[in-house]
This record gives structure tokens, sequence and C-alpha cells, in this order.
């Protein structure tokens, strides 16, 4: 042993000294069948020990014994071994070595163990053609056609294989894959027109590798290839319409809700006194005058709309205001069929237009005078009219003491409703006295029965005062029940104005006649203050109180210290002096003291008028 | 309110039905036989385009198996060695070549294509039965396995049906192949049962390639007369 290796060390080194030695072990690189049918192998060579190396593969299949050497070295070119149809077996392991032999020595590689069916990589697909076609009322686009690799059998099933189209623009740098199955064809229609591209198709087995990308294929997109895509436009178009016509149908048929949900209506400005009839008929003077604005333009006084002065006339002159339901049906007024005892909501939506219409001139409250009860007789305007005076009494300087009324809800006064500021003076509104004075015989009583329950009915709900409302409406009970018990009253008996169960109804004293007959006014808006304007719940009630009666059947009135205003305060001295003035004779008549302010203030005191001021002749 | 809303009701159903009615009409329903049907009629067509799907399917799968295995367990072990000639499906005298393929008939081939899988039925049960009782395998392995095994059964129908309707009357196939590699999958030896797995999904992958192929090639001679 000693001498053999000391033998094999010489001829080593010798072989060294020489530069010589045993090839070194080559390696298969890789196995590759392209078609399923054969198959080839690569291997490189190691070192070949500076000698002449020869290089031969065997293989031994599964379940054979027998060992065989390539059969083909030359087709697949250098350091390959290509196995033909004949010597190609599939689902069966391949066991191949590379033997490297020299002068010096052999060396074998590493077996590789193969079964045919996992190597298969196919060619790239050949014949690629391009074509852009533009069909007629058909979108553009391009067709990209192949052929599968030569050696492929596809037809026979043998071989399956699926195929992968890129491109893209010369000028881009990232390619857009597309798979396309099995099918050898591919059509693309988004594409940039006036644009060159490139194409490459690639392809591979049911169960293999990937091909090599095929050779690239460019074609000119033409300047004309249309791209937009219009479908998707007719598409919005469409659910635009849609829509449309769906919100459309929806606000159609819901719109009066959904207006009145999103914009509640608004109520609209009433005009005391405003008569559209006397409109439609152009006289504007009447229509001025019956809404109570004695000089145009108006004067901050016509702006007390809400203030309705009961005026009681006891000659046939007075012209009866008409009707409120047909002197402002647009108003919304529901006046002649209201139910007293029914307190509808658009009682004050009425009486705010009943006020707004009424100008501040009580005397424009003709309007106001139409108190649902009291109308029953529609067909009597001319009582629901009567207080219309003529404009010189009428101005609101010669307005006697005035109980002002609760303006907020005087507007409301067509209506007796509980929730409004119910009619808390004792005060007969005008309408009613007019009433009386057109009928005095056969409306009296029941105007008189009805402003009783109105006053009954607004003092029972009007909380401040109320008592004593009921006890002056008892005492005017009283005094009307005892028709001939007070001269001074007769008017009162006769004309007594029915407090009408509107609440907003105050009575003001316009004057006192020689007959001890007090004309009142329904008060509105005392001095022309905002009629519309909100007033406390109870508080804005202006109403005097009848503290008594004198014995010269003079009432006497206090006023309320409960009572709110707006303030009216000028007015209230305005107007006594006219009164005094006209009436100078007849001031021992009356003994009622105006307040020297006349002004509701804050306190909500209640001017009255002095009674002297009162005394004067009607008319 | 409701009385529009009744007349909207109304006008989305019958436009529904509409659309239905004008856009469904090119779906051929596909009527699936529920196994035991006499008087099922699934065209051949559909029949064997189904079965390839499955065929294909399955291969998939035991690929990824054999090579998810053979990467995490059998590195270095040499089994490839050892699984030379180790199927029991060998014995089974399926054609190994294009030639072969297409000169054996196709009711021979399809004959051949169910002893396989029947001979497959037991060992892709003791497979699923084993990797889940192996603590080590990996879920997506025990997944595949259950997939396998069901998809291998639904193929068996597939193919019953077919060589019912291509070569009806044919007797049962007498031969089968045993599988008697159990013990080795539950062996002690941890080489010895992952050399059984490993030579349980080596097998099993090339059996599945097998059927696949076959199905393929009988596809296109059968329904497209060798033009696919």
């Amino acid at each position: 042993v000693v001498s053999t290796t000391a033998l094999v060390l010489l001829f080593l080194n010798i072989s060294l000294l020489n530069g010589q030695s045993p090839p070194g072990k080559p390696e298969i690189v890789k196995c590759r069948s392209p078609d399923k049918e054969t198959f080839t192998c690569w291997w490189k060579p190691g070192t070949d020990g500076g000698l002449p190396t020869n290089y031969s593969l065997t293989y031994q299949r599964e379940g054979e014994k027998t060992r065989y050497e390539c059969p083909d070295y030359i087709t697949s070119g250098p350091n390959s071994c290509f196995f033909s149809q004949k010597h190609t077996t599939i689902w069966k392991i391949y066991i191949i070595t590379v033997n490297a032999t020299n002068r010096m020595g052999s060396s074998a590689s590493d077996p590789l163990y193969i079964d045919v069916i996992y190597i298969v990589e196919p060619e790239p697909p050949q014949n690629l053609t391009l074509e852009v076609k533009q069909p007629k009322d058909k979108k553009p686009y391009l067709l990209i056609k192949w052929f599968p690799p030569t050696v492929i059998d596809v037809r026979t099933g043998w071989f399956t294989m699926e195929y992968e189209v890129r491109l893209k623009p010369t000028e881009a740098d990232e390619w857009e894959v597309h798979f396309a199955g099995q099918q050898t064809h591919f059509k693309v229609f988004s594409l940039y027109p006036g644009h060159r591209y490139l194409v490459q198709t690639r392809c591979k087995p049911d169960h293999g590798y990937w091909s090599k990308w095929g050779l690239e294929s460019s074609i000119e997109i033409p300047s004309d290839f249309p791209t937009k895509d219009t479908t998707v436009w007719i598409f919005v178009a469409v659910l635009s319409a849609v829509i449309c016509l769906v919100m459309v149908l929806a606000v159609a048929l819901k719109g009066y809700s959904m207006m009145t949900c999103i914009f509640p209506p608004v109520p609209g400005p009433k005009i005391k006194g405003f008569d559209a009839h006397l409109l439609e008929k152009g006289k504007s003077e009447e229509l001025l005058s019956a809404l109570g604005c004695q000089d145009f333009p108006p004067t901050s006084d016509c702006e007390d709309l809400l203030v309705d002065f009961l005026e009681v006339y006891d000659n046939e002159d007075e012209q009866l205001m008409p009707p409120h339901s047909k002197d402002y049906p647009g108003q919304g007024v529901k006046p002649t069929h209201l139910d007293p005892d029914s307190d509808s909501g658009h009682g004050s939506y009425d009486s705010h237009s009943l006020l707004s219409e009424k100008c501040e001139d009580p005397h424009a409250y003709p309007s106001t005078f139409h108190i649902p009860e009291v109308n029953e007789k529609p067909e009597n305007p001319e009582e629901n009219i009567p207080c219309i005076p003529d404009p010189q009494s009428i101005s609101k300087e010669g307005n006697g003491p005035y109980f002002p009324t609760d303006e907020s809800k005087s507007s409301t006064w067509p209506l007796p409703q509980p929730g409004q500021h119910i009619f808390r003076s004792p005060y007969h509104s005008i309408a009613d006295v007019c009433k009386l004075a057109g009928d005095p015989a056969g409306a009296l009583a029941s105007l008189l029965d009805k402003a009783e329950k109105d006053i009954l009915k607004s003092s029972k709900t009007f909380e401040t005062g109320g008592e004593g409302k009921v006890d002056e409406q008892k005492e005017m009970e009283d005094a009307h029940s005892e028709t001939k018990q007070d001269a001074s009253w007769p008017l009162l008996r006769e004309k007594a104005p029915l407090i009408h169960g509107k609440p907003p109804d105050y009575v003001a004293v316009h004057k006192v006649n020689q007959d001890g007959v007090l004309s009142l006014y329904p008060k509105q808006n005392e001095n022309g203050h905002q009629p519309e304007k909100s007033r406390a719940p109870e508080g804005n009630k202006e109403y005097a109180k009848v503290s008594g009666v004198m014995e010269s059947n003079i009432l006497v009135l206090v006023p309320h210290a409960q009572a709110t205003n707006m303030a009216l305060c000028e007015e209230p001295a305005k107007k006594a002096p006219p009164s005094l003035e006209q009436n100078q004779s007849e001031k021992d008549r009356a003994s009622l003291t105006a307040a020297s302010s006349n002004c509701r203030g804050p306190l909500g005191v209640l001017d009255y008028l002095d009674p002297t001021g009162f005394v004067h002749s009607f008319h | 309110m409701d009385s529009q809303g009744s007349p909207r009701k109304a006008g989305a159903l019958l436009l529904l039905v509409v659309w239905n009615l004008l856009f469904c009409q090119n779906v051929h329903s596909l009527p699936i036989c529920p196994s035991g049907a006499a008087n099922c009629q699934v065209s051949l067509r559909d029949l064997f385009d189904r079965v390839v799907m499955l065929s294909h399917y399955i291969h998939s799968l035991s690929s990824e198996m054999f090579i998810d295995f053979d990467k995490r367990y059998a590195q270095g072990r040499g089994f490839i060695a050892k699984a030379i000639n180790s199927c029991h499906t060998s014995s089974l005298a399926t054609p190994e070549d294009k030639e072969q393929a297409q000169q054996i008939p196709p009711e021979i081939l399809l004959k051949l294509i169910l002893s396989m899988l029947y001979a497959w039925n037991d060992p892709l049960y003791q497979l699923v039965t084993e990797v889940g009782g192996m603590q080590e395998a990996p879920d997506a392995m025990l997944s595949r396995a259950k997939e396998i095994e069901i998809q291998n059964r639904r193929l068996l129908e597939g193919i019953e049906k077919i060589v019912g309707q291509v070569h009806p009357g044919v007797k049962e196939n007498d031969v089968f192949s045993v599988w008697s590699q159990l013990p080795s999958l539950q062996a002690a030896d941890e080489d010895s049962r992952l050399f059984a797995f490993y030579n349980l999904l080596h097998c099993l992958r090339r059996d599945s390639h097998k059927v696949d192929n076959y199905l393929k090639l009988l596809k296109c001679r059968i329904i497209y007369d060798n033009n696919c």
C-alpha cells in the first residue's frame, strides 16, 4: 500500500508538473422537453485537467436495469444530449449521469432524477401577426394572432397550451400583460391612437414552464382610432335621467308636504281694515277709509292694528262694516260661520289678518266686528259694518277713552279661542255694538247673550283680572237685563256691544253721548303700534275695567293693572282732547277720567279716558 | 302614502321580472345530475369539460403538495432514489407516450383511468387521516389532501357517467391495485414515515397527471375528433 500510494503521488506530481489532471466533475445543468415527446439535457463540463476530455451521458430508466448512453450528442448543441421520441418515455424517472473522461481519469456527475413530464418548457409561439380592425358600427380594436410552436401537438390533445400576450407603446417602460387562455388570438380595445405598439407572446403547457417571450412585432395605431367609450357616458346619462325623473315624481307627489316641511307657510300679512272688495271696485277712498287711514301716507297710528275700538253709534248713518268674510276673503278669514264655541286654529290666523286689515284707526274695526258668533246673520252686512264712523269722528284723536284691547290676540277676536288671548275686557266688540245699532231690538239680545258667553269664555281663560271682567260682564248683563233701569244705558242695552269671544277685543270708549251711551271702539292697536307684535300671552291685553257706575249712569273705568301693552302712550292723550273738543257741552256727562298718559305702559296700566272728554253728543 | 307605495313596488317588481326575462335568456342552466338519477341527460361535451377541469385541478393540488413536502422534509434525504418503481399502480398497463396513448382504444383508456381512480380511493383516505395526525404537517397540506380526496370522488363519478355514455354495458373492472403502504405511513421511525409520505405524494402527483393527460386526449379525440 505504501508503495502504491507513493506511485500515485509520484504520478500526480508528474501530472501536475505537466499540468494534467483528470477532468473535473461535470454538472448537468438542466433538461428540458419542448413537446412532451422529446427532451434534451445540457451539462456543464468541469475542469478538463489540461487534457482532452470526453463527455458521455448515460441514463437509466425507472423499472429497467439497462444503462443506456445518450443517443444524440449533436442535435442540441455541445454538451448536450438529445432524446428523441424513441428514447423518451414519460411518467418514468430517468437517472442521468454525465461522465467526463480524459487520459488522466474520469469523473462522473451527480445523477439527475427527472421525469419528463415535469420538465416541459415549450418554444415561444410563432407567426405573430398584428392587425388594426375597424369594423363599421363597432368599436375598433387591435387583433393579435399567433401560432403554437411547430413541434407541439395540440390537435390531438396531447399537449394543452396556454398563452400570454403583452404590449406597450414604444416609449413606455412597462408592459401590459394579458392572459389569453388556450386561444391563439387576442383583441385589444384600449389603445392610444397615433402611437406605435410593440407586442409579444409566450406560452406554457398546462403543467409546465413558461416559454420565453417571442419575437417582437410592432404596429402603428392610426390617428383616427376612436378611443372614447361612449357607452359609459350613455349609461351615466340614462342613470341621471332616471334619478331626475324619480326626484321630480317624488316632488310632484309629495311636493306639498315636502315644501310645507321645508318651508313652513308664512302667515300672510293682513291689513286691518283692508277691503279687497273695495279695491276691486277701485274705490280707493273707501278702501283707505276702511283701512282706517285717514291720511296717506299712513301715520304711525295706523300700525296699531291690534287695537280694536268698539264704536257704538246710535244713528243710522253709521255704516256697517261688511261682513268680514266678504271683505277679506283673501285673508283667510272665515268669519261668518265660525262657531263661537269652536276654537279652531285658524282663528288666530284669521284674527291676525283681520287685525292687519284694519287700520289702526279704531274705526277700522268694522272688519273686526266680524264676530263669528255675531255673524250668524251674514246677510246683515250692515250690522257688521256699522262701525265705520265718519272720518272725523273716527279719528283716533276723537276717540274718547278707549280701552285697549289685547293687541296681540285682537286679531283673534273673530274667534273665541281659549288658547288665545281672550277677550278679557268686558267690553263688547264694536261689531256687537254696531249690530245693536243696526238692529237694536232684535240683535241686541242675541248679541248680548253671545257677548256674554264670549266674555265668560274669554274670561275663563284669562287669568288675570278675569274675575273682574266677569264682574263687569255681570254688571253689564245686569244692566242689560234691566232694560229700563238705566236710562243712561239705552244704547248699551240696545246696542250693547256683543262681547264676542274674541280674546283680543277690547273696547275703548270713544265717547259718551248725551244719553249716556258709551261709544266704544274695539281697541285694537292703540296708537298704531305694531299690530302684529306678539304680546305676552296674558299681558298684552289692555282693557279698562268698569269700576263702577256712577249715579248718572256713567261708567267709571279704571285701567287694569295687569294689562300690558304696546306702548300706546300717546294716542290716548291725543284722543282725549278731540273728544273734549267735540263734546264740551257734555263734559259733565263723562265721569271717566282720562288717564293723562293714556299710555299703556309696560305696567299695563290701562289708560282710560276722562269722562269729561266724552261728554259730547254722538254724531 | 300607501297608495303611492304599492304601485311603485309593483312597478319595481315588474321591472325586475322583465329584466330577468330579457337578460337571462342566454344562460344555459347546466343541470347537474344528482347521483343516482337514471334519466339525467348531460351532454358528453359538458361531461368531458367537467372531468377535465377536475383532473386538472387535482393534479395542480397534488403537484403543490409534493413540492411543498419535498422542500420541507425531504431535502438531502435521497428519497427520490428510493422512490423508484414504488407506486402501487405501476402494475397497470398505462400508455407511456403519445403513440401508445393514441393507439389504445378510448374505452380501454377510460377503464384504465377508472382503475387508477379506484386505486387511489383508499390511499387518499389514509393520507388525509395521517396528515391530520401529523403534528408537524402544515395546514395547507391537510386542506389540500382533503380537497384532493373530495374531488377525486367527483371525478370518479364523472368518468363513470362518461363510460356509461361512451361504452355502455361494460363490465366492472376487476383489476384492483392494492395499496399496502399504510404500515409505512404509520411507522414509528421518522425517516421511514417521511419516506412513506414522500412516496405517496410522488405517486399521487404522477398518477393524477396521467389521468389528466389521458382525459384531455380523450376529449379531443371523442368530442373534437382530434382537432382541438
